[in-house]
């Protein structure tokens, strides 16, 4: 009878779990009765078996669930939401139940009435209006029957690997056996034949580690759907890759940050309806969890187009709270930014709220990724959504390791703990000792530093070859250097726990049994440095900080400048963030207008800062600057090189286009200022179209047509013959005539238009005093009240 | 029903263990040592593919290492999930013991005292019940800790 209980209560949580997706995703399409067969058929075989096993409670509940959805499934009743909640919170009991009656626990009764009432109440709004109270999950999940399973109690699988791991053993010595005695084929054919087996013995049972993901996404639907009503958010779900594979405890261990993830996301990155509508998306928002094999890794990637990650408030908050000073913020890289949401005590949510937020988060989610060996990532796109990447080995028992070598034995370190490995009589490192703490810098950085034998308290052979230094960094402290006798193999190990007795020590990880047969130990970066009290990570990085503050300040502050020959063959320097790029241009392309300089790029016209516009050459080099909202263009005969020059030159020159003279490598050059550069540029942006174009009205006029339009569109000037038949002048336009009779048409236009007139007559002098006409071969006249009507 | 006792000494006392504790007795061959841990810790050594937790329990309970050329002997124990291999000097027998039980007599040695728990009589001989998981979580892990 016990038996029996126990077989009913394990597979009732068992299908409980798999059904909670499935009420879910029937709720989202109530029409899918292959979804309500399969709930009806729970609550029918949990009916039926405690009909025999004498549990009277789970029989009224499942009952009542019962008969709603065969009401449901007679359609006499519509799925509608508040039944959906009534029937997951049946759901809820009967799982609770099932918990009470496998410890033997006793368990109130009186909710169970509360929860049937909540069933059988038809509330007529409901059936009027199912969509307004709903913000409904739609949850895509691939409805497949899975694979036929048995139930195995885990000591046995474990009695079986233990036996397989012994099997290889004993393989592995009759191995080395065989090869101490002559050699006789059959015998090795024979041998050969076992060792397969033997292996792909291994790789079968190692296999009944594994589990499908979907274990794992199991409880996601309800969580999405549920959490989804609470706060009013529309969440469109979408789970792939349940069918992939990893091992059974890396599940368990996995489950806790992915649903803190999963929490985060729902609270903080999907939006509100209507501030998703307001952010021009669409109302419900999408969440994806996508799992996939890796080579030897699971990743799983969980993607929201919700807010994204607000790294300003991230630093205002971490500012805030102390853990960084406004200068380091500044400082920061975007990535680096991002990273602070990993610190402890720091959240973006704006306010408490029961579901996340109360800054025990991420650095929590790391932290438990990290112990089992994965790596979180991050890629987030401030308003558009946030991609958390999870990547976890396959496997928590092989992990790839380097044996190391120390005081006489050998020690295993995870790959991925070891940032590089040097050997000390290498150049780029250097090790100095001061008050008893060993330093080691690589390559400028200065790392603390330990010998692998003093922190476990071993004696240090004398040893002939270089010893090997390794940079090691653990999942969450700053990394530090190891010496070790030697580094001498790479190998996947298997890696098992070791005694709490070995553990407390603090500097293992586990424990491993290679081909040898001799035991060897896993060594705990993090431990080894708790053990060393090597200085622990925020002290550290204060340090660090304090240090280039002071480095800042002392130093004379440098900015990287470009150094270039001046077309007039000065050598001078320009501070190179101004520079957008350097091309050649060619020397065509340059031209005067109204006495300034210009040239013609990509359809526009932009100035050109040192006045040059005649170049002895057809390709000129040309710096492209831009301050904030203008360009210009800067023509030099060579670009020489990048230098670092002194913020402040060493001579200061406040007026001018040179703000002073640097000296770099021996050499005086003069500093360009930039503020001068562009304060010189003329205020009107140089578009051609904005400028006014020459209307010559007396278009019949030979020498208007030959003389003087080919002078003016020299000069870089739009040249219309003859008045426009529609009259579309523009008040900046410039009429120029001839002869007096057009002379009156244009006058009429002009008044009508606002536009300049400018006449031109064929004598020299002047008829009189107030004739305001031009010279037409006055040249600098005649550009002048043309560009002065543009003015 | 009568318990089935193993006989043993360590570091010179003659001790009695529970048969249901034993797992099994060893010929200890090759120890790898586990630096950094009290002298309590002998090492580990593999069983198969097991691999032992192998504890010098008189270092634990005299405070000083066995030397080298007398580590011998094991016993085998299960202790919460973990795999132990407790050193001791000789086993001498296996036996049920008709009398049972019996309450501690005379003044106990200090060392001693945290890991008796009882007397049994056997050959006329008095041998200090001790507990094998009394060793590790009592004395072993507490010292680590």
């Amino acid at each position: 009878m016990d038996d029996l209980l126990q077989e009913f209560i394990s597979e009732t949580q068992e299908t409980l779990e798999a059904l909670a997706g499935e009420v879910v995703a029937w709720e989202a399409d109530p029409s899918d009765s292959d979804r309500l067969d399969a709930i009806f058929r729970f609550f029918h075989t949990v009916k039926g078996s405690c009909g025999f096993l004498n549990l009277p409670r789970f029989e009224r509940l499942s009952h009542a669930a019962e008969d709603v959805l065969a009401e449901i499934r007679a359609g006499n009743r519509l799925a509608d939401p508040a039944t959906v909640s009534a029937v997951l919170g049946l759901m809820d009991r009967i799982g609770e139940l099932a918990e009470a009656v496998a410890v033997g626990a006793a368990l109130p009764s009186e909710n169970d009435d509360y929860l049937i009432a909540a069933l059988v109440a038809r509330p007529e709004a409901n059936a009027i209006h199912p969509e307004t109270a709903a913000a409904p999950v739609a949850a895509r999940q691939a409805a497949q029957a899975g694979p036929r399973t048995i139930r195995l109690p885990l000591s046995l699988i474990d009695q079986l690997m233990n036996g397989v791991s012994d099997m290889v053993l004993a393989r592995n010595e009759l191995s080395r056996k065989l090869r101490e005695r002559t050699a006789d084929p059959e015998l090795d054919n024979v041998f050969e034949r076992l060792s397969t087996c033997v292996a792909d013995m291994r790789d079968v049972i190692s296999k009944t580690r594994m589990q499908r993901v979907d274990r794992l996404f199991a409880a996601i639907p309800r969580m999405v759907r549920d959490l989804g009503r609470e706060l009013g958010k529309q969440i469109d779900l979408n789970l792939e890759g349940g069918d992939v594979e990893m091992d059974r405890e890396m599940v368990e261990m996995v489950v806790d940050p992915l649903t803190h993830i999963v929490r985060n996301s729902i609270d903080h990155g999907i939006e509100t309806p209507e501030q998703r509508r307001a952010a021009g998306k669409p109302e419900s928002g999408k969440l994806r969890l996508e799992a996939r094999q890796s080579g030897n890794q699971i990743v799983i990637a969980i993607s929201d187009d919700g807010a994204g990650i607000d790294t300003a408030r991230l630093v205002d908050k971490a500012v805030a709270a102390g853990r960084l000073t406004p200068d380091a913020a500044a400082r920061m890289s975007e990535e680096d930014r991002l990273n602070l949401i990993f610190h402890p005590g720091l959240s973006t949510a704006a306010q408490v709220t029961a579901i996340s937020g109360r800054g025990v988060g991420m650095d929590v989610v790391r932290a438990n990724v990290e112990r089992i060996g994965g790596v979180i990532a991050l890629d987030n796109h401030p308003g558009q959504g946030l991609c958390i990447t999870l990547r976890v080995p396959l496997t928590l028992t092989i992990i790839p390791g380097l044996i190391v070598r120390a005081g006489g034995l050998h020690f295993a370190i995870p790959r991925s703990a070891v940032v590089e490995i040097l050997h000390d009589n290498n150049d780029t490192l250097q090790i100095s000792e001061v008050g008893g703490a060993k330093i080691a810098t690589i390559r400028q950085v200065r790392h603390s530093m330990v010998d692998l034998e003093d922190v476990l308290g071993m004696t240090r052979p004398a040893q002939s070859t270089p010893r090997a230094i390794m940079v090691v960094r653990s999942a969450t402290g700053v990394p530090f250097a190891m010496g070790v006798s030697a580094v001498d193999n790479h190998e996947e190990l298997v890696i098992r726990p070791a005694s709490p007795l070995v553990m407390a020590s603090g500097v293992y990880a586990g424990m491993t049994l290679p081909d040898n047969g001799k035991p060897m130990l896993l060594l705990d970066a993090a431990g080894l440095a708790n053990a060393a009290k090597l200085p622990n990570i925020l002290d550290d990085r204060a340090a660090r900080q304090a240090e280039e503050q002071a480095g800042a300040q002392t130093g004379v502050e440098m900015v990287a400048a470009l150094r270039f020959e001046e077309l007039s063959g000065e050598k001078r320097l320009l501070i190179l963030s101004l520079i957008e790029r350097v091309e050649d241009i060619d020397a065509s392309l340059f031209g005067r207008s109204g006495g300034r300089a210009f040239v013609r790029l990509d359809g526009r016209l932009v100035p050109v800062v040192n006045g040059l516009s005649d170049f002895d050459r057809d390709k000129v080099s040309a710096l492209r600057l831009r301050d904030d909202v203008r360009e210009a263009c800067y023509p030099v005969a060579a670009v020489l090189d990048i230098v670092q020059m002194p913020m402040v030159p060493d001579m200061v020159a406040m007026h001018g286009l040179l703000s002073g003279v640097a000296v770099i490598d021996g050499e005086h050059l003069e500093v360009i200022n930039p503020f001068a550069l562009f304060a010189a540029l003329p205020q009107d942006d140089l578009v051609e179209s904005a400028r006014g174009r020459c209307l010559l009205a007396d278009a019949q006029d030979g020498w208007t047509r030959e003389i003087l339009a080919p002078l003016l569109r020299q000069a870089g000037h739009e040249v219309v013959l003859g008045l426009p038949a529609d009259a579309l002048l523009d008040p900046r336009d410039v009429l120029l005539c001839t002869g007096v009779d057009t002379m009156q048409a244009a006058g009429m236009v002009a008044d009508l238009t606002g536009c300049r007139v400018v006449q031109l007559r064929a004598s020299p002098r002047a008829a009189g005093p107030s004739d305001m006409s031009i010279y037409r071969y006055d040249q600098d006249a005649l550009m002048a009240a043309i560009a002065g009507g543009q003015g | 029903m009568e318990k089935l006792y193993l006989l043993a000494t360590l570091a010179g006392t003659r001790i009695a263990v529970e048969a249901g504790e034993v797992e099994a007795v060893v010929k200890l061959t090759e120890i790898s040592p586990v630096p950094g841990m009290g002298a309590h810790v002998a090492g580990l050594s593999a069983l198969r593919s097991r691999v032992l937790t192998v504890i010098d329990v008189a270092a634990l309970v005299r405070g000083v290492a066995s030397p080298q050329e007398q580590r011998g002997l094991a016993i085998i124990a299960n202790i919460s999930g973990h795999s132990y291999g407790l050193m001791v000097d000789t086993v001498s027998d296996i036996c049920r013991v008709p009398e049972g039980e019996l309450p501690l007599r005379g003044q106990i040695d200090a060392a001693w005292a945290p890991y008796a728990r009882a007397l049994i009589e056997h050959e006329g001989q008095p041998w200090l019940l001790v507990s094998l998981a009394g060793f590790i979580e009592g004395g072993a892990l507490a010292q680590a800790a």
